[in-house]
């Protein structure tokens, strides 16, 4: 092995790592360690400045590895492996310390923060050593895409990557293509027909000839890679059929909160407390009217059912408030003298042409009333004889101050979207993962959204978060290009970080093949030995801890790396400690 | 010599390095013990991972990986778990007390989980003391 030539390169990160952690120091102290040759702090290295000081000092202190103190890898990693290759060093000779995420945005005391900051760096360097050069792998990549959920996003992917040529697998767990919006009556805030927006998506994905839709279908098991991915999906008549893809777009998207969870609204007891769903179909209907068939002469309007509130669902649905001054349109076309009532909780009007629209139905003769989430949830009871109304809703309104009683003969609950009940059979099944309030979790916020962290899987709509019409769009149609652009390469660069067996240790104990949950070891009895298809290998690295002579190594996570970095952690702050 | 405890912790990329992660990005501030290393698996964490962590003076190893059922390679956690029940045995032998070496299963939200995790387990330590495993030998050794 040639004499380890290190740069070790420390990340302001603007203040957000400089005002915890002490940078400078932190570089200078590395800077005295064996093999370091140069080490430098920049304040944002991920810039394009900060990647041309790395691949400068590389042509000019002829460096052969590579460390950056800097966020999480999770964010930068790829972006630095770039920039080593781009100066001719293999990029898996790199290594990142985490200091941000993990040091300096969650300690508070900047003498522990810049030591850990430092062990964690010579955790780095002392791997970095170990590291050794990986040859990229790519695979062919299949051209058909698998499409999970038949509503607006999937179909806006699937009709995308259609057009161009490709073929497209669309699977859809109900009986009909449309998703939430064939539910609804008009969009906001043009109040143009959802139905007319959705109708030509349905024809075109049923009739397209790049399109196969598989109605009440289900998906279960993937099982594959990027670009070479296999599931078998079940049919309501019991046929299974095994379709072959490259790329797997899910949009599954969410569904609307039962509301009869929530006691004070009393959903189910009184038949004209109603949701919002179950409004849009009224509407659709042409006919506003009362479970006995009357025509409400007040109308409240129940803004956060089941949103923004711990004991139910923290996050905002971001497109019920928008629905529900919709509704005031709808409902004062239909009736115009009657009283409207809307009973918010803040008023969210944030995207393109929401704030002049909410501005709008404010001239619509209507009574908005506020309510404090926190405080208490406005209660709703039957009305007395002599009161002229059906219900009565008791609350605190929160601008005046006052206790007040609203008389409402109908009343439309706004009700948060949330996963489906099977969100976590999905997520299994194509390898990736939740966050906190079941929404999937995207490969970078920011920079990659519609991505996921693992390979050839995208995420769109809402079941990445919740959105409306066009934000579903716009990420369908991003995934698309996506996939379309790897297709049209034909190959896509893999992971090389698989397991691979020393055959002069292998003792033939086949340990290893029962442990790999992916088959992707068999024995050859020929040579006695085990043997890894790294198309198959996920790197997971099981098979290297079982291994009783250690002859399987997982590339990239070996003992000698893992095991310097144990050491390098030790070496410094702790020493002695 | 004030004592300073110090957790080696080992988190499988996927859900708990990822929670770690969160705990940042959401400004949970946690005790500053714990210096972490990354594993693609809690499946790939070794018995010598621990040893070693203990025979370079850590006083506590953390190991955190996918909740039972999401692990991201299946079951690779249920390995983890398998070979934690050893390993805990072994180092327990060793005179080790077994609040030192844990195992918790965290998933990619739950950056709050993880922060109280290191502020619980770094007050165990606190506890606990230093690790005597020299002590513990010696006195064996005496006994024989």
């Amino acid at each position: 092995m040639e004499e380890p030539r290190i740069g070790v390169y420390v990340c302001w990160c603007g203040t957000n790592i400089s005002k915890m952690v002490d940078v400078e120091k932190v570089a200078d102290e590395v800077s005295k360690l064996t093999h370091v040759v140069i080490a430098k702090n920049y304040k944002y290295m991920c810039s394009d400045p900060g990647q041309e000081l790395i691949i400068k000092d590389i042509h000019g202190h002829k460096l052969n590895r590579v460390v950056v103190a800097a966020c999480s890898p999770r964010i930068h990693e790829l972006t630095f492996r770039n920039a080593v290759e781009k100066a001719g060093i293999n990029p898996y000779l790199f290594e990142m310390a985490n200091i941000r995420e993990q040091d300096s945005w969650v300690h508070t005391d900047r003498v522990e923060a810049t030591s850990k900051a430092l062990d964690l760096i010579v955790a780095a360097i002392r791997r970095v050593k170990y590291h050794e050069p990986l040859q990229k792998r790519s695979v062919t990549v299949d051209p058909a895409t698998l499409v999970i959920g038949g509503g607006i996003s999937g179909m806006a992917a699937a009709l995308e990557i259609a057009n161009a040529g490709k073929k497209v697998f669309l699977i859809e767990k109900t009986n009909q293509l449309g998703g939430q919006v064939a539910k609804l009556d008009l969009t906001f805030p043009h109040l143009s027909s959802a139905q007319q927006l959705i109708q030509p998506f349905i024809q075109g994905t049923e009739n397209h000839p790049n399109i196969e839709v598989f109605l009440n279908t289900e998906i279960r098991d993937v099982t594959g890679y990027i670009g070479n991915f296999k599931s078998t999906v079940q049919m309501a008549e019991n046929e299974n059929i095994e379709l072959k893809f490259g790329n797997i777009i899910a949009a599954v998207g969410l569904k609307p909160f039962d509301p009869s969870k929530i006691e004070e609204y009393g959903y189910g007891r009184f038949p004209d407390v109603i949701t919002s769903l179950e409004f849009e179909e009224m509407l659709s209907k042409g006919n506003i009217l009362t479970k006995y068939g009357k025509e409400p002469r007040n109308i409240a309007i129940i803004h956060c059912v089941g949103s923004r509130n711990k004991k139910y669902h923290p996050y905002c649905s971001r497109t019920c408030c928008m629905a529900a001054l919709k509704y005031v349109h709808e409902i004062r076309a239909c009736l115009p003298s009657a009283n409207i009532f809307e009973i918010y909780a803040d008023m969210r009007a944030y995207g393109k042409g929401h704030e002049e629209f909410y501005a709008l139905t404010t001239h619509k003769q209507i009574i908005f009333l506020m309510y404090d989430q926190q405080e208490a949830l406005p209660v709703i009871r039957h009305a007395n004889k002599n009161d002229n109304c059906n219900m009565i809703i008791e609350m605190n309104e929160k601008l005046s101050g006052e206790s007040i009683e609203v008389p409402v003969d109908m009343v439309i609950l706004m009700v948060n979207m949330e996963a489906h009940d099977n969100v976590k059979e999905v997520v299994r099944a194509i390898g990736v993962s939740l966050c906190g309030n079941q929404f999937f979790i995207e490969k970078h916020p920011k920079l990659d959204p519609v991505a996921t962290t693992t390979g050839g899987v995208f995420i769109v709509g809402t079941c990445q978060g919740p959105k409306d019409i066009p934000d579903s769009v716009a990420q369908a149609r991003a995934a698309a290009a996506r996939i379309l652009a790897t297709i049209a390469q034909g190959s896509v660069a893999v992971e090389v970080t698989t397991a691979c067996v020393n055959e002069n240790l292998c003792c033939g104990c086949q340990t290893c093949v029962r442990v790999c949950p992916y088959g992707a070891i068999s024995y050859n009895p020929e040579k006695r030995v085990s043997e890894v298809n790294e198309v198959l290998c996920k790197g997971c690295g099981t098979c290297g801890s079982a291994c009783p002579t250690g002859a399987i190594s997982s590339k990239h996570f070996t003992d000698k790396q893992i095991l310097a970095e144990i050491e390098g952690i030790m070496s410094m702050s702790f020493k002695g400690a | 010599m004030n004592y300073r405890p110090t957790i080696v912790s080992f988190l499988c990329n996927w859900c708990a390095y990822t929670g770690a992660d969160l705990a940042g990005t959401s400004r949970l501030h946690y005790a500053p013990n714990i210096r972490i290393i990354r594993v693609m698996c809690s499946g790939r964490i070794e018995p010598t991972f621990v040893l070693k962590a203990f025979q370079q003076g850590a006083d506590g190893v953390l190991i955190c990986g996918c909740h039972p059922g999401d692990c991201h390679y299946h079951e690779g956690n249920y390995k983890c778990l398998r070979r934690f029940k050893l390993i805990q045995k072994y180092t327990s032998q060793m005179g080790i007390e077994k609040e030192r070496l844990q195992l918790e299963w965290i998933s990619a939200s739950e950056g709050q989980q993880f922060a109280e995790l290191v502020n619980n387990m770094t007050k165990t330590l606190l506890l606990l003391g230093p690790v005597k495993i020299k002590q513990s030998l010696e006195v064996q050794h005496l006994k024989q």
